[in-house]
């Protein structure tokens, strides 16, 4: 720089310490401002959870499950040095309610993917929201055929096709209890438990020779009803051989303790909603065979640490039931949002709000060619349609406990199995 | 506006013209807790109309507002021989009565649902709930209005001073019935997916609840009811678990101050004067 003068005002400058020291803070501001323009500070994922509403011990046990996951995370140093949030939002499994969320989640919270929502119903809403927003969303627990492939690309579930499931539960059930004929009763206002009790179990049945006693004489109920004394006295009088309850666990119960207090003690098989612990209390005599990715007993290290760091909290929060375990759908978005967290580590995800489409976009690729995923029951990865590929167990629970009689895998042509 | 509001604004607009099927019926005296089956008729027929014969959306609303106002004049005569709760309990069964119908419809998907509706926009969805409560408004200035108002305050004598109480009775069904239905094709449209589930009593009583927190005695307490019903538990979400529980307080509060509901006669002249004034 030329002063008026004439001469180099650059050579007149003095080393002076204190300049010297400024000259070095600046430079060590510009180096971080530099290394954090290339990772943002925090992290946003969303998930969408019924804590209210007909499936909120799902929901509240899912959000106590991610509040794990995010301290875990957080307390590793988190995700590439960022932190990581999870802003979860409660849709009173509401189809409507979901879709909304989805929508704030993508447009105001800026997440890069989002952990839900939870019942098929919400997810036919919701997933093609997620295509329009350009936004991957992965169900815990939608197990309706076609859901995810109907709204490919950004549409995930974490679950297996409930028709896939019953082709391997079935053979099983037929053959441990000789099988010959069954009764179905199914939950008319559940979407997927009509869809198992209607369309899948008639079909699989059929193919493995064992004739329904009322397949022109449907036997449902809705749910919320306390009272299926009639459905279950008509079953009685058809004497089948073993009996298909399609329904969500805390409405199977009230089939069977109607079985149970009528004498139709008789081998119940259902679907993957059949999994808890309560329904084993229900009616202890009477076996269960069902499908499921995960239970609280299970065996693997992986499984048995998850079981043994989240119970305490499960059992600690307010408004869930002293005894509760954590279920299939615990392990599910426990697993969905662990993926997240590895295509974010693996992908180049920056996190910054500038970056936040080609992100989500990257967040997508991974996923869509994800293989060999270390989930808690096994490896985990996507099939074409969505769908996961990953292992699956047949269980019979009697007297208390589950066991695992069957190990499956939901393969895939030109996919990794388990 | 972001997505997330033009949403919400999509579900009041649809959750407006649900409350005005309920108020129009009201106006004649009579509480319907079955309109959700009326919007599961729109709903369903006008899915049907665009995704399976592929007439244009408008056309297939008029279609389905149309059928569904016919099954309303056909519901509306027998509930002429019911009053009070028994009417409620007979429309409540009707309700439930198609609700079942659509589970037991393999046609449109039954509990399975319908799917392949094209996504229609949150000002779409205004352009018919403004016009529709726009015309309402109108109506409600009309010597028509006033013999359902006649109705609604004393049968006998409306019957008595020369007026068709029959006529205006089932009508007001048949209105509401076609207002609830394109609620219902509006609903399908805009949510791309539809089940029976959709359809419950529980849309039925939020549709009563939209009417009478708003207001049952004029067209404008639906809009303020919807409004409310849609975005006040959305604004409560930071205050979590405890949102349900302060919106049904906040409900009950609003109720024990205002029977009536938020807007009324009175309150809109008392509005009416003070912009006069000024």
């Amino acid at each position: 720089m030329v002063n008026s003068n004439g001469t180099n005002s650059m050579l007149k400058l003095k080393p002076k310490p204190s300049r010297l020291l400024g000259t070095l803070a600046a430079l060590a501001v510009a180096l971080g401002a530099g290394s954090a323009s290339a990772q943002a500070q925090e992290i946003a994922l969303g998930a969408i959870v019924p804590s209210s509403g007909p499936f909120a011990e799902w929901g509240r046990s899912n959000s106590v499950t991610l509040r794990m996951l995010e301290k875990q995370t957080n307390d590793a140093g988190g995700i590439n040095g960022a932190k990581l949030k999870i802003t979860i939002l409660d849709d009173g499994a509401k189809p409507a309610q979901a879709a909304s969320s989805l929508r704030k989640l993508a447009g105001d919270e800026k997440v890069l993917a989002i952990a839900g929502p939870l019942t098929s119903s919400a997810a036919e809403v919701t997933f093609p929201v997620a295509n329009e927003m350009k936004l991957v969303a992965t169900s815990q627990a939608s197990s309706k055929p076609g859901v995810a492939k109907l709204n490919r690309p950004w549409a995930f579930r974490n679950t297996i096709d409930e028709g896939v499931l019953a082709k391997t539960t079935v053979p099983y059930f037929k053959k441990a209890f000789n099988i010959k004929t069954v009764g179905i009763i199914f939950d008319a206002k559940d979407a997927t438990a009509a869809t198992v009790g209607k369309a899948i179990m008639p079909a699989v049945l059929k193919a493995n020779e064992i004739a329904i006693v009322n397949e022109s004489d449907p036997l449902s109920f809705n749910t919320g009803d306390l009272d299926v004394s009639a459905q279950v006295t008509k079953l009685k009088s058809l004497n089948p051989d073993g009996v298909v309850v399609s329904a969500d666990y805390s409405q199977a119960i009230t089939v069977l303790r109607e079985m149970k207090r009528q004498g139709l003690i008789k081998p119940v098989v259902g679907a993957t909603q059949l999994i808890s612990s309560a329904i084993l209390k229900a009616a202890p005599e009477i076996p269960i065979v069902a499908p499921a990715t995960f239970f609280a007993t299970m065996k693997g290290e992986a499984a048995e640490k998850f079981v043994a760091n989240l119970q305490p909290l499960l059992r600690k929060e307010s408004g869930l039931p002293a005894e509760i375990e954590p279920s299939m759908y615990d392990a599910n978005i426990y697993e969905i949002v662990s993926m997240y967290i590895d295509a974010i580590k693996k992908s180049g995800v920056t996190g910054k709000p500038a970056d936040v489409e080609a992100d989500r976009a990257k967040i997508r690729d991974h996923l869509a060619k994800l293989e060999g995923f270390q989930g808690l029951g096994g490896p985990i990865g996507f099939n074409d349609e969505g769908d996961a590929i990953k292992a699956f167990y047949v269980l019979q629970g009697q007297n208390g406990t589950w066991d695992t009689k069957v190990r499956g895998c939901s393969s895939a042509p030109n996919h990794a199995g388990c | 506006m972001s997505t997330y509001y033009a949403s919400l604004f999509a579900e009041a607009g649809i959750l407006l013209l649900g409350a005005l099927s309920v108020y129009i019926i009201l106006a004649t005296g009579q509480l319907s807790l079955g309109n959700a089956a009326f919007m599961a008729i729109g709903a369903y027929l006008s899915s049907y109309l665009t995704v399976a014969i592929g007439m244009p959306v408008t056309p297939a609303l008029i279609v389905s507002a149309i059928a569904a106002g016919i099954i309303g004049v056909i519901v509306g005569f027998p509930a002429l021989r019911l009053k009070g709760i028994y009417l409620a309990m007979a429309t409540l069964g009707f309700g439930e009565m198609m609700r079942s119908f659509f589970i037991n419809f393999p046609a449109m998907g039954g509990s399975g649902g319908f799917h392949g509706m094209a996504h229609i926009s949150v000002g779409y969805i205004w352009a018919w709930a403004g016009g529709i409560l726009a015309v309402l408004i109108l109506v409600e200035r009309s010597r028509v209005w006033l013999e359902m108002q006649a109705v609604h305050d004393d049968e006998t004598a409306a019957g008595l001073v020369g007026l068709n109480t029959v006529a205006i009775k089932v009508s007001a069904f048949g209105i509401g019935a076609a207002v609830a239905a394109i609620s219902g094709g509006l609903f399908a449209h805009h949510h791309v997916y539809i089940e029976p589930a959709n359809f419950g009593f529980e849309r039925s009583i939020d549709f009563v609840l939209a009417t009478i927190l708003g207001g049952s005695t004029l067209g404008l307490g639906s809009l303020i009811g919807a409004i409310l019903l849609v975005f006040l538990p959305e604004f409560l979400r930071p205050i979590a678990d405890w949102r349900l529980a302060a919106f049904g307080t906040l409900l009950i509060l609003v109720l024990l101050l205002r029977r009536q509901g938020i807007v009324d006669r009175m309150l809109l002249r008392g509005l009416t004067f003070r912009k006069a004034a000024s």
